[in-house]
């Protein structure tokens, strides 16, 4: 048996040597990319409170409320008879600068970006651990100088070119600072600077509030004695639990989004499955005599069939190691785009380590295994039952690939349908269950369909080929008809990447052109004012209460309608809460509602406890006009009444938004953190906003005109999506590999017949086009149909998968001048992947050839 | 007794072919082959006979000696004036037919002019098909034909450009006899109607009762000419 692995496997893998290359390659890649896309997302994910346990230690509870805790709440809990410690903690963004360099006067995006950092404000006199790392370099630690010097993480000092002693800025909402750098925190993967609490407090004028307590428990204190005794003491609104909820939470925000990024790595490594049915496919079929000897001198079917899933199983073993090696190396890659996604639409989170785990190494391996098992059992069946008299018979025909056109046809049409009823069906514990099965099916709907289209086409095509490609043209189209199984299976591979590629690309398309209009319709104001920092889902740095007047008596400006924007938590997950100023917005026709006369929606806000929220919030939580909420806000909780649900688009999270009026009955110290600011008819907006920059230059905001956020929003928009180029772009090269290994096989195949048409007369370079007609009509076919699955797919994905998973109502925009440059650019490929192929063909030996049997 | 140039086709000088393994084929052999003629190559299975053929239809080159067709040295002429000269001037019928399996009996017949890119390519290859007498299998792909049809096809193949020189080996070994004798017949009348210098290598008693000349081989050698 293994004499007869080595003989009927081995060597021929050896000798077609580039075949099996790319056959491995093509293996690998659809791995990596499975394994790279988990890596990635699990580093990307799995690391919100890493910073915070690098200062303080590991966190046991936490006590948050929305809109801030009361510091007071610290006496109380301090004195109660408890074994814990309770440690007041405030994460702010702030703006940073070192004092003598030139200071980020935001003018581009990207210097937007990097004024600024996350500030921890923490009590180092009550945190042992915190002032021993404090103190670790300079061994003294002055009480007096506390609120003078900054920790900061390794990754800010690389940044900023900080060293032990240099001076820092910070940039509160109220004030600057300056300190001086104690100590850089070694091994930092994110951005942060640490500050004593009280300094913190003064910087952002948050006297009297922090954003959590943080508690430790000493080993002895029992847990459910704990809980009682602090929870008697926290006003209802407050939440007490531990950080691993948050966490929790966290994951459970992003699953969505995960999954989706999962489904599209499977799309590689169903590309991949293709490929392997192929190669298996092609070993079978160009070693039917030799099986067929083989058969006759006794060897039983079994082993056979044993000897080609061994094959499959070694192609597949081999390319998934090579996938787990390739894919660490993808992770790193990806894990940069994926975070930025993270953060632009769903949480502020520094990336964690990339850790390639036992687990995921054999999900990896199993799946690559898996994959060539599956893929190489129907070949492998064929060669099990290739009878002992094939040996006499000559050479191998793909005749045996018969069609069955209603067969097909019938199946194709059953599994479209079942699709379209799939996708019909309302999410599955919140996850579009059925929306990836259709997705599913409809490819095994198109490969069905595959055959009957291939020569539906082809026959069509048959006069023009002809007529504009001559002989070679002829040969073409015919050869491509007869090896019928291996051109359906190479077109529904490439098929299937380019659906993939045509599907993001409309979803993506649409959903940028349906944000773009939702901006123009969203921004109205001339300008907009923000706390300096790189805008990043659930951070509202709070701005100066000055500011708004400042701005109301510059000249030219009409009016300035304050926006408070804070994250809270609802119902197990983060959304926004927002409260502007309803009666300047009225009549802008700023927000736009599903459903109802927006006027009336708004005039219903300035209301006592009234709210709208977003489509993604409605959709998330179920909520439905009318519905009264339960929000806690201060030390209240806050009964609020949907009057309307409009389109939202900027990210993930929902929002709430009430009027001024409404919140300050609750959280009447709540800070602005937007100024939007309208100019009087006849002033010039640049010259208007650089008197206020120049107005405003002590404070760390930034100032942008309407033009430059609708570009920002395009930018991070396009940032955010560039996850799911790069998983288009690899798929896309799993399907060309595989097109010049099939292309490759098409051409061994035929051998004799290439060396015939070179008796015919044909010359070198008719034997080249004719390979490359044949790439070149492979390209055709799979741009056909894959625009044919894809633009099926899309509709799933915009109208099923993304509005299930996210909540958004995405209109069906179809970007088409990109989508045919990208499809042009394909079939480009599709052709060069035919150049290896058209060589080989070219340097056959016809004498040798003909005599081959 | 030596015909002058230019009546003959092919004409081989003192031809010497060695194989890359370093097998002799051909051991100094020199052959006239003249139009309208059939010329057999008879002898022993590795005698040299495919490798002659080879010579003449300008597929292979001597290691040392001359092969002259129509007038040309084809060792001064490169790959792509070998293929002008096949395509013009040359055509092949095979043992195991060749037929390329996926193109109808016409569009195989049709192939060569195509290749040369001749006009009117369909009704010369249904000329040629009414010519070797089964038009009314035009449409038909080879694995619908009997062997002796599939040849038939390959001959119409062989004569659609109308060529000076047809080059067949063994062109019955894979047939019976009563489809043999109609194969024969064609490559006698192929010879005889149009004019073409035949040259075929065979094992079979009745193929060599049709030829003109007699040429036995032996190891590389001939033995004799008649
Ligand atoms: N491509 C090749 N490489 C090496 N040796 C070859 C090659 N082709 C033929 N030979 C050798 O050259 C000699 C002549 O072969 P050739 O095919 O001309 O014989 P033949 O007379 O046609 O035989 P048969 O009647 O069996 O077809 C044989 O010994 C053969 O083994
Ligand atoms: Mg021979």
């Amino acid at each position: 048996m293994l004499q007869l692995f080595r003989r009927l496997i081995l060597r021929p893998l050896r000798r077609d040597l580039t075949r099996t290359l790319l056959t491995l390659v093509s293996i690998a890649l659809g791995v990596a990319v499975v394994i790279a896309i988990d890596l990635a997302g699990d580093a990307a994910t799995g690391s919100f409170q890493s910073s915070m346990t690098t200062l303080l230690g590991k966190v046991d509870y936490e006590i948050t409320n929305n809109g801030g805790v009361d510091e007071t709440l610290f006496g109380k809990l301090a004195t109660l008879p408890l074994n814990a410690r309770f440690t007041p903690v405030i994460q702010q963004p702030v703006g940073v600068a070192v004092p003598g360099v030139p200071g980020a006067s935001a003018t581009s995006f990207e210097e937007l970006l990097s004024g600024s950092t996350t500030m921890y404000g923490v009590d180092i006199i009550g945190n042992p651990d915190a002032a021993a790392n404090a103190a670790d370099a300079s061994g003294d630690l002055d009480p007096e100088n506390l609120e003078q010097f900054v920790v900061v993480s390794s990754e800010l000092a690389d940044r900023l070119h900080l060293k032990k002693g240099a001076a820092l800025e910070l940039q509160g909402s109220e004030k600057n600072a300056r300190f001086e750098v104690r100590y850089v925190v070694p091994n930092q993967r994110s951005e942060w600077v640490a500050v004593d609490i009280a300094a913190a407090q003064d910087l952002l004028s948050m006297q009297g509030r922090v954003d959590r307590m943080e508690i430790f428990l000493a080993p002895q204190q029992d847990e459910q004695a704990f809980l009682k005794t602090v929870r008697a003491v926290i006003p209802d609104a407050y939440e007490l639990e531990t950080p691993g909820a948050r966490s929790e939470e966290n994951r459970r925000m992003l699953r969505a989004f995960r999954w989706n990024l999962r489904i599209l790595s499977y799309i590689s490594l169903i590309v991949g499955a293709f490929l392997i049915y192929n190669s298996i496919a092609v070993s079978v079929v160009r070693r039917r005599g030799e099986i067929g000897i083989l058969r006759a001198i006794g060897t039983s079917s079994r082993a056979v069939l044993a000897i080609f899933l061994g094959e499959a199983m070694l192609l597949g073993l081999v390319g998934s190691l090579l996938g787990v090696a390739l894919g660490r190396v993808l992770a790193g890659g990806l894990l940069k785009l994926i975070a930025v996604t993270v953060n632009a639409l769903f949480v502020t989170s520094a990336p964690g380590e990339i850790a390639l785990s036992f687990t995921a190494v054999a999900t990896a391996v199993a799946s690559g295994l898996g994959v060539a098992f599956h893929s190489a059992l129907l070949p492998s069946l064929e060669a099990a039952g290739v009878a002992p008299a094939e040996a006499m018979r000559r050479a191998s025909r793909d005749h045996a690939a018969k069609l069955h056109v209603r067969r097909d046809l019938v199946w194709s049409v059953t599994l479209a349908v079942a699709a379209a009823l799939l996708s019909q069906m309302g999410p599955i514990a919140g996850r579009p269950v059925a929306g990836y099965l259709a997705t599913l099916l409809m490819i095994a709907a198109a490969a069905m369909v595959s055959p009957v289209f291939v020569t539906g086409l082809l026959r069509s095509l048959r006069g023009p080929l002809k007529k504009v490609g001559g002989a070679e043209g002829l040969l073409a189209g015919r050869s491509l008809t007869a090896s019928l199984a291996r051109t359906s299976i190479i077109v529904t591979a490439l098929a299937t990447a380019i659906a993939m590629m045509v599907s993001v690309g409309i979803m993506v398309g649409s959903f940028r052109e349906t944000v773009q209009m939702w901006i123009s319709s969203q921004l109205r104001a001339d300008l907009y004012l923000r706390g300096a920092g790189p805008p990043s889902a659930g951070v509202y740095p709070p701005i100066s209460s000055d500011i708004q007047g400042l701005i109301a008596d510059t000249e030219g400006v009409d009016k300035a309608e304050a926006f408070r924007g804070f994250e809270f938590r609802y119902e197990g997950a983060r959304a926004t809460f927002g409260a502007g100023e309803i009666a300047i917005q009225k009549g802008l026709g700023a927000l736009q509602f599903l459903q109802g006369n927006s006027q009336e929606i708004l005039t219903s806000l300035q209301a006592e406890d009234h709210c709208v929220v977003s489509e993604p919030f409605s959709n998330k939580h179920h909520v439905k006009v009318g519905d009264v909420l339960q929000i806690p806000l201060g030390k209240k909780i806050a009964p609020l009444r949907v009057m309307g649900i409009y389109y939202e688009y900027s990210s993930d999270r929902g929002y709430v938004i009430t009027d001024w009026s409404t919140l300050r009955k609750y959280l009447p110290e709540q800070p602005v953190t937007n100024v939007a600011v309208w100019l009087k008819p006849g002033f010039d907006q640049e010259k208007v906003q650089r008197v206020l920059e120049t107005e405003l230059r002590k404070y760390p905001v930034t100032i942008a005109a309407n033009r430059m956020l609708r570009e920002q929003a395009v930018i991070i928009f396009d940032r955010t999506f560039a996850v799911t180029y790069a998983l288009e772009a690899v798929a896309i090269l799993v399907a060309m590999l595989g097109a010049a290994n099939a292309l490759l096989a098409l051409v061994l195949d035929r051998r004799r017949e290439i060396g015939l048409i070179r008796y015919l007369g044909a010359t070198t370079p008719q034997v080249r086009k004719m390979i490359l007609t044949e790439a070149g009509l492979i390209g055709l076919l799979s741009g056909a149909l894959g625009l044919a699955l894809g633009s099926a797919l899309s509709l799933v994905l915009i109208f099923v998968i993304n509005k299930q998973s996210f909540g958004w109502t995405i209109q069906f925009h179809p970007p088409g001048v990109l989508l045919g440059a990208a499809l042009l650019l394909v079939w480009v490929v599709t052709v060069l992947a035919g150049v290896y192929p058209a060589s080989v063909a070219a340097a056959l030996q016809p004498v040798e050839t003909i005599h081959e049997e | 007794m030596f015909p002058s140039k230019v009546s003959s086709a092919i004409s081989i000088r003192n031809a010497r072919k060695v194989y890359e393994g370093g097998v002799e084929a051909l051991r100094g052999v020199s052959l006239e082959i003249r139009p309208g003629q059939v010329t057999a190559l008879l002898g022993r299975s590795g005698c040299g006979k495919t490798t002659m053929l080879n010579l003449c239809g300008a597929m292979d080159f001597v290691t040392s000696g001359e092969v002259e067709i129509e007038g040309k040295l084809t060792n001064t002429l490169d790959d792509a004036a070998l293929t002008a000269l096949r395509r013009n001037r040359i055509g092949f019928i095979f043992q195991f037919f060749q037929l390329l399996p996926a193109l109808t009996a016409q569009e195989n017949v049709e192939m060569p002019l195509l290749l040369a890119g001749a006009k009117n390519a369909a009704a010369t290859a249904l000329e040629r098909l009414t010519w070797v007498g089964i038009p009314e299998k035009a449409k038909s792909l080879p694995f619908q034909l009997s062997g002796g049809q599939m040849q038939r096809v390959a001959i119409a193949r062989a004569m659609a450009h109308n060529p000076a020189i047809l080059v067949a080996d063994e062109p019955t070994g894979n047939l019976d006899t009563a489809s043999g004798d109609v194969v024969l017949q064609l490559i006698r009348r192929a010879a005889d109607e149009f004019g073409a210098a035949v040259v075929m290598a065979t094992h079979s008693l009745e193929a060599a009762a049709i030829a003109d000349v007699k040429v036995r081989m032996r190891d590389g050698h001939i033995e004799s000419v008649e």
